[in-house]
């Protein structure tokens, strides 16, 4: 075997990923005064951020005075049904406002209240508006904010279309990564003294999604690979409401904004089932109850013809639908010919999220290896058993920045490890591993592989599942992960921008992924949240304090239950209290 | 009945092989009167020709990474219907003006040094702390800009537009109405030290007003209207009395 030729990059804190979270991190990173060096799959802007809609959750109290920080914290604990980490969602119910303030100061565009102060929505299982928005593309805002920020902090570089596909340790600690370059398959080794993750999650493992081809759990499988422990893997949150038609964009999100500002859901036979499902919130309960409800329907034969519900928001005026959901409005007129100012939308649930992901410690972001660090959807904790919208753009803020300053400390606390010597062999290892397929012309289709975990996944580990059903979806995915290990590129043997090539290398982190999934959805043994079990129906207290801990061992991948720490009486004493129900004076 | 097709033609270039690009054609089903360009791309890589390279992600029109030329025009494909083309073939290449990476793949480096170069950031004399909250701002102060914030960095101008074409040093109109939209901005006091850039010889100066980079914006940014405007301002500044002050 010939030695691959690799050039050698050095920084202090390496940064996976440029969505929200690892942006933040690369500005907290920098603003700490080490070297960042940010490395995204895509171009810098196009990250999934982008695609968020509804807005940021933040107690401000600029529509609703009774709003406060426990408030919100004891939404995103009954949110996920108890089982997140209490001490994330206490910071992140903390910091939020603060972050917000922050992309404010640098910029970021927001709808206002009459006084000329951030503007609030009301958004799913929030008991007060919270959502901090500039109409339903505040995504957009928010990473087109965070992007500009950080090309101009001094000590961010950032190399654009570059896939890492391996962590490199030395002596147990996290002191680098290879990468490849999309457009050229030129490889790079970067040296680092800490590694913040936040490439974001794997939707991409299911057939019916709101992600986009970039999701395929990259990171989750490279932390994983690397000694990472992983937590409650089952925990993936199917939004309730996607399109469902045309074909091409079928799981494309259809903003909560549009249940926010008074959509409703119907059957065929025009009744407003949220009743039957939560009679106290209606469209908006929790994600995971409007979904299975959805779902419900669909299943008993009252959907629409398409497969799914109707959301119809036509009883609002024209000009308030096109101001506050400008895009929903243009998505659907282009794309349905559907005039939602007149005529009800049709939508099904898709995969949206991941609470799921790498185990971090709370304050910090760090796992388990020392020098890696996780922040944002693949980083889990903050949402338990389902996440409410709008925590997920304040969750990248608040704890991007967390990762970013903790890796920054690490790096200064152990400037040499970027001089550490390497394992040559780990190296030339992973090198061959990622230039195999283009040796294999003979070798399978790796877009025929990723339809078929697709499949497995969308078959096995649906809304609602059983132990048969996972049991012979794992099978079908360790058989996956075989025929995976011997895969083709798909046709071309070239180097440069060859996506055959990459989806082959993306197949192994799907695969970590779904495994990841399927085992331990098998071991909660009840239905929670967003997992639900048809034979295992009821919530059981007892797993309540419960999280369950995937990692890798001589004998392969083991799930094992870990119970969690007592919330303090201070915290536990917010969830018991009562909050009063908000009323809008009136509605515009 | 016999099943709709549409035929599909594709710039292909792979620099390892190719002395320049080429267009390969492709027929396939044309089933959905909903299918954009971009379906029918991914359709080609999934079943006919998995070496076909090209950008996408968010398949809703607010990425900004599909631009190409549909027939001659620069457009997002996820937003370019088949319907608006067929039975007449369509032409896919990738966008005017800038360097082919291969096949649809265009390298747009140049646009990130243009992006940072116009200070596209809030510039204050006096940061308020966090704790004083945030900035006050109107709904009619943001719509004095909202319209120029809307860009997605597509490249759509700058494909359509023929003074980059010819002078690629050009900030181009995307970069333009990005610096209007931090001008116009009732938090911002930047506008002389963004000045030198905009009014510099490669700057707003440079444009013709051809106004193709509005016709072509799929956001309505109007970045013609933001050069026009600037130049408009810019004189003023200069020729009014005290004009130059902030």
């Amino acid at each position: 075997m010939t030695t691959a030729s690799y050039e050698t990059v050095e920084t202090d804190v390496l940064v996976l990923g440029a969505g929200g979270a690892g942006l933040r991190a690369a500005i907290a990173a920098a603003e700490a005064g080490t070297r960042v060096m940010v490395v995204c799959k895509s171009l810098l802007g196009k990250a999934h951020t982008v695609m968020a809609e509804g807005g940021v959750a933040a107690a401000m109290h600029n529509v609703a005075y009774q709003d406060s920080w426990e408030v919100h914290f004891a939404d995103t604990m009954k949110g996920g049904k108890l089982i997140n980490n209490w001490r994330m969602a206490e910071i992140h119910a903390k910091e939020s406002p603060d972050r917000v303030l922050e992309l404010e100061r640098w910029g970021a565009i927001f709808d206002r209240t009459w006084q000329g102060r951030i503007h609030q929505r009301p958004f799913g299982a929030h008991t007060y508006p919270r959502l901090a928005h500039i109409g339903d593309r505040t995504g957009l805002e928010l990473i087109r904010t965070l992007q500009d920020r950080a090309v101009h902090t001094a000590g961010v570089d950032v190399h654009m279309e570059t896939t890492a596909f391996k962590l490199l340790t030395a002596d147990g600690r996290v002191v680098g990564a290879l990468a490849y370059r999309r457009s050229d398959g030129s490889l790079i080794l970067y040296r680092c003294s800490a590694l913040v993750l936040a490439s974001g999650g794997a939707g991409k493992m299911y057939r019916v999604t709101s992600n986009s081809w970039e999701s395929t759990g990259d990171g989750i499988a490279l932390a994983y690979d690397a000694g990472a422990q992983l937590r409650d893997m089952e925990m993936v949150q199917f939004h309730p409401t996607g399109m469902v038609w045309p074909a091409g964009v079928r799981g494309l999100l259809v903003t909560e904004g549009v249940r926010g500002e008074g959509g409703v859901l119907k059957n065929k036979d025009g009744e407003r089932f949220m009743e039957r499902y939560d009679h106290e919130r209606m469209e908006l309960s929790s994600r995971d109850v409007v979904a299975r409800a959805i779902n419900s329907e669909v299943i008993a034969g009252r959907g629409t013809p398409h497969g799914g519900v109707y959301l119809d928001i036509s009883h609002r005026k024209p000009e308030f639908i096109k101001s506050k959901l400008p895009s929903m409005y243009e998505q659907f007129l282009k794309l349905s010919k559907v005039d939602i100012t007149k005529q009800p939308m049709e939508v099904a649930p898709t995969l949206h999220y991941m609470m799921a992901g790498v185990r971090v410690e709370p304050e910090t972001g760090a796992t388990n290896v020392p020098g890696l660090y996780a922040a944002g959807e693949l980083a889990a904790g903050l949402h338990g058993a389902n996440r409410l919208g709008g925590n997920s753009l304040s969750d990248l803020l608040v704890f991007g920045k967390r990762a970013g300053e903790a890796a920054a400390a690490a790096s200064k606390g152990n400037p040499k490890a970027a001089a550490a010597k390497l394992d040559q062999a780990q190296v030339e290892q992973a090198i061959a591993e990622l230039m195999a397929p283009l040796d294999r012309p003979a070798g399978e289709n790796p877009y025929k592989l990723q339809a078929e975990i697709q499949d497995v996944m969308t078959a096995h580990a649906p809304i609602v599942r059983d132990a048969a059903g996972l049991q012979a979806g794992l099978e079908k995915i360790l058989e996956l992960q075989a025929r995976a290990a011997q895969c083709g590129a798909g046709g071309s043997s070239s180097l440069a921008f060859n996506p055959g090539w990459h989806t082959a290398r993306d197949l192994r982190s799907m695969l970590v992924n779904a495994e990841a999934l399927l085992r331990s959805a098998l071991e909660r043994k009840e239905s929670r949240g967003a997992h639900a079990r048809s034979d295992y129906p009821k919530t059981d207290d007892q797993l309540a304090s419960v999280n369950y801990i995937t990692k890798e061992t001589p004998h392969g991948m083991s799930v094992e239950a870990v119970s969690i720490p007592t919330m303090p009486s201070h915290l536990a004493e917010i969830l018991q209290r009562s909050y009063a129900t908000y009323t809008p004076e009136e509605m515009e | 009945m016999a099943e709709k097709r549409i035929t599909i033609q594709a710039t292909r270039f792979d620099p390892e092989k190719d002395s320049a690009p080429r267009l390969q054609s492709y027929d396939i089903p044309f089933p959905d009167d909903s299918m954009v360009v971009l379906d029918a791309l991914n359709y080609i890589k999934a079943h006919v020709d998995g070496t076909l390279s090209y950008r996408w992600s968010c398949r809703m029109g607010i990425c900004g990474s599909c631009g190409m030329m549909v027939n001659g025009t620069p457009k997002l494909t996820c937003n370019a219907f088949l319907r608006d083309y067929w039975p007449r073939p369509v032409i896919v290449q990738p966008l005017n003006n800038f360097p082919i990476i291969r096949d649809l793949v265009i390298d747009m480096d140049d646009f990130m040094h243009k992006l940072k170069s116009v200070q596209p950031w809030i510039i204050r004399k006096q940061e308020i702390p966090l704790g004083g909250g945030e900035h006050r701002q109107t709904t009619a102060q943001i719509d004095e800009f909202k319209q120029f914030s809307q860009c997605i960095n597509c490249m759509l101008c700058y494909a359509a537009c023929p003074v980059y074409g010819l002078n690629n040093d050009f900030l181009g109109p995307a970069a333009i109405a990005l610096a209007r939209r931090y001008n116009l901005d009732s938090r911002d006091e930047g506008f002389t030290k963004r000045l030198p850039v905009i009014a510099d010889s490669e700057g707003i100066w440079e444009c013709s007003f051809v106004g193709e980079c509005s016709v072509v914006c799929p956001k309505g940014v109007d970045p013609a209207k933001a050069i026009q405007q600037t130049k408009l301002d810019t004189t003023l500044r200069f020729t009014l009395p005290f004009g130059n002050r902030d």
